[in-house]
């Protein structure tokens, strides 16, 4: 019965496993990198194998195939991490488990059908992140540290006590009864209004976005790249996740609601991306915008939104990850910033890395034959079919403002110039050439990743 | 299968980075070649449609299709970037990387599959990687303030064509609803109709798409600098090939699925197209700059075509296709010469030059034999097809054709002025550069004959083109709207 929580069980026991061998093994070794790194694989083949839907504790636990490929999505991010962390000197032995506690706490969120299971894997994602934002000891990560706490607190806050008042309204903590039950649509309102903003705050959405430059900024760099993919990854799927089970009824509202936010967050993002000179701030900003793409699909609400949301966290995921890999190499040991004049000269000096730099700017800026482009194809579709045309219109802006925003460093990367150089490790060079290649495999033949997506997301339309 | 292997071939190219350097243009001009030898077995053999025809179940999730065909439509415009790109790697300087060869074989790859495209999702993606080739030829490699030249063309082109991606999609979608079959194919798509609160907007994302590409009148904002800015054989190929994926485009997807509203907007189009067609050849006129003569009377050329599909009519659509063809072979040549010439005398200045026909007799000629056939001369390629335009002109609207007309006038009077300026007159300059070599006379030479040939057996190519104006009866449909009558 429980063998579809397989994946999670693995993970779990990985986390235990990687602190023992961190406890065990001397601060310089690599050994709890590679339990880490096997945990997660052992955890990702065994999710991949799996085919099943089935619920439990009364819908408190669904085991779908869209957890699994929540899951699927959460360990990618979680051994990209790894890989570019492969430096225990730096980032100490506990690293390896932390990040894993982090991952575990966005697949909870995947498979979390009830409210405490679903703050339960906030907590888990966040706390361990909090402690990593801050592990560079320097102002800028002491900031990011205190600010991500501080602002992540507050969040998980409203979350709580839109979660009470849910409580309240309805007596129950599962999200298929809340649309069951006879309700009291004020205090329902105001609880999945708080509830909204503590999700959309993970997911980084504006006007709850403020925290996010500073803390990927401040935090190590293959934190960051985490907290781009996963983070949005475990966000994305609980909003989604509690909004077409518990209140796929009210979709009237919050569907406008949400378009609102996402053609906002989307144009606001890539307007603030502009001026960004910091590699890494851009990464943020860019990121925020591709949070209200991600947002797009869910506010569409219907079944198309729904696959192309989860859709597209993958595009989105590989290119992050492939542009934080870059940022990563060029920074070295010492983790000096990465501005877009040190990228001037790179495709002549390091042109693989500008190879890899190139395609994740191409798939962000959404241009045929990479993944940016079949997402975005996607989430058009499923804007129109629920009528949204502002939506999609809105979309369209920001992707134009989006195009000056990546081929800038493009740009800069052809011109002629000294800029920063950097040695890859094995872990930058596996990330780099698995990220690219993923994003062209699936830029021109995306027929896999999008049936395997569009079986998964059936599940969360029960209605 | 022909039509893939011409997109797949240009991209062999990214084998040239592993080349010696001495062999990268060497390999450039081979697949170059290989690219107009497949056109000519696809030109001179009638072939099985299993050949000419690749329609493989792309995406089936999103119902796309890799639906590409070598029709009577494309393959003359594929000849023709498969030829202007072979001139262009050919008189391109030997110092280039094997990035510069890359871009432009790759620029080749993605035209052909925007001509040769039957679904509009594959359609729009070569639409759209187009920009990706030229935005490095034009920032990578082109002299002064490029990179903002390059960042004007990208920004430019997918501002029109981001709209059009929701117009494709809305297409599809639409179409899904209506039939419950959700597909791209532009053959399914024509018997789409839209409900009328959206088509007029759909039908816009298209069209300003089309218009930036080409581009025209009043959406041209790019291509001035970009001219002026690309080396010469890169302008060869934006001016030859690719300013026409615009104009093709209105013929191969516009005509079929928006008959019924161009029809309804002919009188603005129309307008739009006759006041480009005045602003190209007025400003072209005032040019002090040899190369920015030539471009703007592109510019003018292209409102040309323009008008020839706008009229809608059997005569308009042909004329303006192989006014396509001739074009970009014409310009193509015209550009080349003009690079050796800048080459040659250092300066593209129309007035501080002049008298060159006494030091480079055989530059001045072929300078000459272009010019003419770009004027219009007849028996030179662009008569033929001007003359089909204003037949199909005649039949719909005399009062444009009466300013086309006056405008062929004024388009003598450009070239004239640009040759004379440039060729005759006292010598300017004590300097005596040297004349085109023999492998730059083989070159334009070989592009001189296709001008004849095109300009006294233009046949030779319209018979290949198929039916392209709406059937009859949307024409009926059409007439009694623009008297604006009931149908009888």
């Amino acid at each position: 019965m429980m063998h579809f929580l397989e994946p999670e069980i693995i993970a779990a026991v990985g986390v235990l496993a990687t602190l023992v061998a961190a406890m065990l093994a001397s601060s310089r070794s690599t050994v709890p990198y590679w339990f880490g790194l096997v945990f997660s694989a052992a955890a990702l083949a065994r999710a991949s194998m799996l085919h099943l839907s089935t619920h439990l504790y009364g819908g408190a636990v669904l085991g779908d195939s869209y957890s699994i490929v929540v899951t699927v999505f959460t360990l990618l991010a979680v051994m990209a991490g790894l890989l570019l962390a492969w430096d225990p000197d730096k980032y100490g032995a506990e690293f390896p488990a932390l990040l894993q506690l982090a991952g575990l706490g966005a697949m909870v969120m995947g498979f979390a059908g009830n409210l405490i299971l679903l703050f339960l894997g906030l907590e888990l994602l966040s706390l361990p992140l909090y402690v990593l934002a801050a592990s560079r000891r320097t102002p800028l990560g002491g900031e990011a540290g205190l600010k991500y706490l501080l602002m992540g607190a507050f969040s998980s806050g409203i979350l709580l006590f839109g979660a009470a008042l849910l409580y309240g309204g309805t007596g129950s903590m599962t999200f298929v009864n809340f649309t069951a039950v006879h309700v009291v649509p004020g205090l329902m309102a105001a609880g999945l209004g708080f509830l909204l903003v503590g999700l959309l705050f993970k997911l980084a959405i504006v006007p709850f976005h403020m925290w996010v430059p500073d803390v990927y900024e401040g935090s190590p760099t293959p934190v960051a790249a985490f907290m781009a993919f996963g983070t949005k990854v475990g966000a994305a799927a609980a909003l989604l996740r509690v909004l077409a089970f518990g209140f796929s009824l009210s979709a009237a509202w919050w569907g406008l609601m949400l378009g609102y936010l996402a053609v906002l967050t989307m144009i606001a993002g890539n307007m603030v991306a502009l001026p960004q000179r910091d590699l890494k701030r851009l990464l943020a900003w860019s990121g925020v915008g591709n949070a209200g793409y991600v947002l797009v699909g869910i506010a569409s609400h219907n079944l198309l939104g729904a696959q192309a949301a989860l859709f597209y966290l993958l595009p989105y995921g590989l290119a992050i990850l492939l542009a934080f890999t870059v940022v990563r190499v060029l920074e070295g040991r010492e983790e000096s910033p990465v501005t877009l004049a040190s990228l001037k000269g790179l495709a002549y000096r390091q042109p693989w890395l500008a190879v890899g730099f190139l395609v994740a700017m191409l798939s962000l800026a959404g241009i045929p034959l990479t993944a940016g482009f079949i997402g975005k194809f996607y989430l058009v579709r499923g804007a129109i079919a629920a009528d949204q045309w502002g939506v999609a219109v809105g979309l369209v802006v920001a992707t134009i403002v989006g195009l000056a925003v990546y081929f800038r460093p493009v740009q800069q990367m052809f011109a002629p110039g000294d800029g920063a150089s950097g040695r890859f490790t094995v872990g930058t060079g596996v990330v780099l050439a698995a990220a690219a290649l993923g994003t062209l495999f699936i830029g021109i033949y995306p027929e896999p990743v999008l049936h395997a997506v569009i079986q998964s997301a059936r599940f969360t339309w029960l209605h | 299968m022909l039509a893939f292997g011409l997109v797949l071939i240009p991209w062999i190219g990214l084998g040239l980075f592993l080349l010696p350097k001495g062999w990268v243009k060497a390999g450039a001009v081979v697949l170059a070649g290989v690219e107009v030898l497949l056109f000519a077995r696809a030109l001179l053999a009638p072939m099985p449609s299993s050949l000419a025809v690749v329609n493989w179940n792309w995406i089936p999730s999103l119902g796309v299709h890799f639906h590409l065909s070598l029709d009577g439509l494309a393959l003359f415009l594929v000849g023709l970037a498969s030829v202007v790109t072979l001139a262009a790697v050919l008189a391109s300087p030997n110092k280039q990387g094997p990035a510069y060869y890359f871009w432009i074989l790759l620029a080749e790859s993605t035209a052909i599959g925007v001509f040769t495209a039957l679904d509009l999702v594959a359609f729009y993606v070569f639409w759209e990687v187009v920009l990706v080739p030229v935005f490095f030829l034009l920032g990578g490699w082109a002299a002064g303030p490029a990179r903002r030249t390059a960042l004007k063309w990208l920004i430019m082109n997918l501002f029109g064509s981001l709209f059009m991606l929701i117009g494709v999609v809305a297409m599809g979608v639409v179409h899904a609803q209506e039939t419950g079959h959700l597909t791209f194919q532009l053959a399914s798509l024509a018997h789409t109709t839209l409900v009328p609160q959206v088509a007029p907007w759909v039908f816009l994302s298209f069209l300003v798409a089309f218009i930036i590409k080409a581009p025209l009148w009043p959406l041209h904002g790019w291509m001035p600098p970009a001219y002026s800015d690309a080396p010469a054989p890169v302008t060869a190929v934006i001016s030859g090939v690719l300013s026409k994926l615009g104009v093709f485009a209105m013929v191969r997807v516009l005509v079929p699925l928006f008959h019924a509203e161009m029809a309804q907007a002919e009188p603005w189009l129309m307008a739009l197209a006759a006041v480009g067609l005045v602003y190209g050849a007025e400003l072209a006129l005032r040019q002090k700059d040899v190369k920015m003569v030539a471009a703007y009377g592109s510019l003018s050329h292209m409102a040309m075509m323009a008008l020839g599909i706008f009229t809608l009519t059997q005569a308009g659509l042909v004329g303006a296709t192989f006014y396509m063809v001739a074009h970009g072979v014409m310009l193509g040549g015209l550009f080349l010469l003009l690079g050796w010439y800048e080459e040659r005398t250092g300066s593209r200045a129309l007035t501080m030059l002049g008298g060159l026909n006494q030091s480079v007799p055989k530059l001045t000629a072929w300078f000459q034999i272009f010019a003419l056939a770009t004027l219009g001369l007849p028996g030179l390629a662009g008569f033929a097809g001007e003359y089909m335009i204003f037949q199909g002109l005649i039949q719909n609207n005399i009062t444009v054709a009466a300013v086309a007309g006056v405008i062929l006038v004024l388009a003598a009077w450009y070239m004239l002025r640009l040759f004379q300026g440039a060729m005759q007159g006292p010598r300017a300059t004590g300097r005596s550069p040297a004349d085109l070599t023999t492998a730059q006379v083989g070159l334009i030479g070989a592009l001189g004959l296709l001008v004849v040939v095109l300009g006294i057996w233009p046949a030779g190519v319209t018979s290949h083109l198929p039916v392209l104006a709406p059937p009859a009866t949307h024409a009926l449909a059409h007439a009694s709207h623009r008297k604006g009558g009931e149908p009888a």
